[in-house]
């Protein structure tokens, strides 16, 4: 398992688009992917889940990854969540 | 996981703030002292009378609980010496408690609300006689201090039946979900489940409020349920009764065959009857869904169509054994 805590920086916050985004590569991944904000924590792999999770810009959100190239997928979630899921504000 | 069990969370408390606000016009709470003292926790739900302290026996005396203070806690403190009223109030400040209600709109001695005020624990009064007060209290207590979990599922109500559907993502709870509803039942929640745990060994579901009554479905996207299928097709809560895993076919994988064996799935502590279907391409799981939740409907009422075939399998032995041993009779002709 291997984790990194990220901020939100779109302007939207992780929205339905950018739920999307996220998930487009989670669900290819084989292993388990979650998000945490504060005491909820969800499956990666599921766009309501993340919906819940309502992460506003500025906030932090955990990332935790669990599988067969772990810190791969790791590198490329965050990349996303830090190239504000390619929105430009 | 951590989702299975949802220890973490299951240790809650609440604020006094939180109890005032909630509860002040219900109960038509009024604050005497000790506003300072409003961040203090209230863990247990049961409250406390705390006679037997207030005579000097402190040791039960429950951190963290709801002290209510009726016609014989007041009256008592009357009659004490001023001084050692005094001690004994103090002594129940120091205990950590946390917060005094008193009933009935009793007159309150004045030590008493400047002893809570020096300590900062909040007094309120309340007009309710002290037997209301405590099942108002323990009851809006219960409730909010349900242990809770949040699970991956999808929640549905078949037939009445709660039945919370487990798997991993994209194995189709939400397309068997969206099965389910079409032939009439009611949809709790997709995605993100939280499960409550109230009274002794029973749990309840609900969807997460944010998303509630929406499903994505694959290559659909975002769908509203309440909105396609109308009201009668979601439903907030519902107690849940049944846990269904879907898993991946596989010839190697241990189902069940039979049902003899009835299995469990743990959740806050509580066991609820658990199957674990394998999913296939062809395989109508609505269908399925339908047939366990008729099936848990049978069990519940004492029949197990599995156990009853044995029985009477077991029956149609013993008989043909004794068909085959009885002593030959023709003789006696």
């Amino acid at each position: 398992m291997v984790s990194a805590e990220v901020t939100i920086r779109n302007r939207l916050g992780m929205h339905a688009r950018a739920a999307a985004i996220f998930v487009r590569q989670t669900t290819n991944y084989d292993g388990e992917v979650w998000l945490t904000k504060g005491k909820n924590r969800v499956n990666g792999k599921s766009i309501m889940g993340i919906l819940t999770l309502a992460a506003a810009r500025g906030e932090m959100v955990l990332i935790e990854v669990e599988g067969p190239g772990e810190e791969e997928t790791l590198r490329t979630l965050v990349d996303i969540v830090d190239g504000r899921f390619g929105e430009v504000d | 996981m951590r989702d299975t069990d949802g220890d973490a969370k299951s240790m809650v408390t609440i604020p006094v703030r939180y109890f005032f606000e909630h509860n002040r016009e219900d109960l038509h709470l009024e604050v005497l002292a000790g506003k300072g003292g409003m961040d203090r926790q209230i863990r247990i739900a049961r409250i406390q009378k705390p006679g037997l302290a207030l005579a000097g026996y402190i040791d039960q005396l429950h951190r963290e609980r709801v002290q209510v203070l009726g016609q014989t806690e007041i009256s008592y403190l009357g009659t004490l010496d001023p001084q050692l009223a005094d001690r004994r109030i103090k002594e129940l400040c120091l205990a950590e408690v946390s917060c005094l209600i008193v009933a009935k709109g009793l007159a309150v001695p004045d030590r008493l609300v400047e002893l809570a005020e020096e300590h900062k624990v909040p007094l309120f009064r309340s007009p309710e006689i002290s037997s209301t007060l405590i099942r108002r209290v323990t009851t809006y207590l219960e409730e909010v201090l349900a242990p809770e979990t949040s699970l991956h599922g999808c929640f549905v109500d078949v037939y009445g039946v709660g039945i919370l559907l487990l798997g991993k993502s994209g194995i189709g709870k939400s397309e068997c979900a969206l099965g389910l509803i079409e032939r009439g039942h009611r949809l709790v929640g997709d995605d993100v489940i939280v499960i409550r745990r109230k009274g002794p060994g029973v749990l309840f579901g609900s969807g997460a409020e944010l998303i509630k009554h929406h499903m994505e479905i694959r290559g659909l996207g975002i769908i509203n349920i309440k909105d396609l299928y109308g009201v009668s097709s979601i439903r907030k809560t519902k107690k849940l009764e049944l846990v269904v895993e879907l898993v991946e076919w596989d010839q190697n994988i241990d189902v069940e065959r039979v049902g003899l064996e009835e299995h469990t799935y743990s959740i806050l502590g509580i066991e609820i009857p658990y199957l674990k279907i394998p999913v296939r391409p062809a395989r109508d799981l609505s269908l399925i869904m339908e047939v366990a939740a008729r099936n848990h409907l049978l069990k519940r009422m004492g029949y197990n169509a599995a156990q009853e075939l044995d029985r009477q399998f077991h029956s149609q032995l013993n008989e043909d054994k004794w068909e085959r041993e009885k002593p030959d009779l023709g003789s006696v002709e």
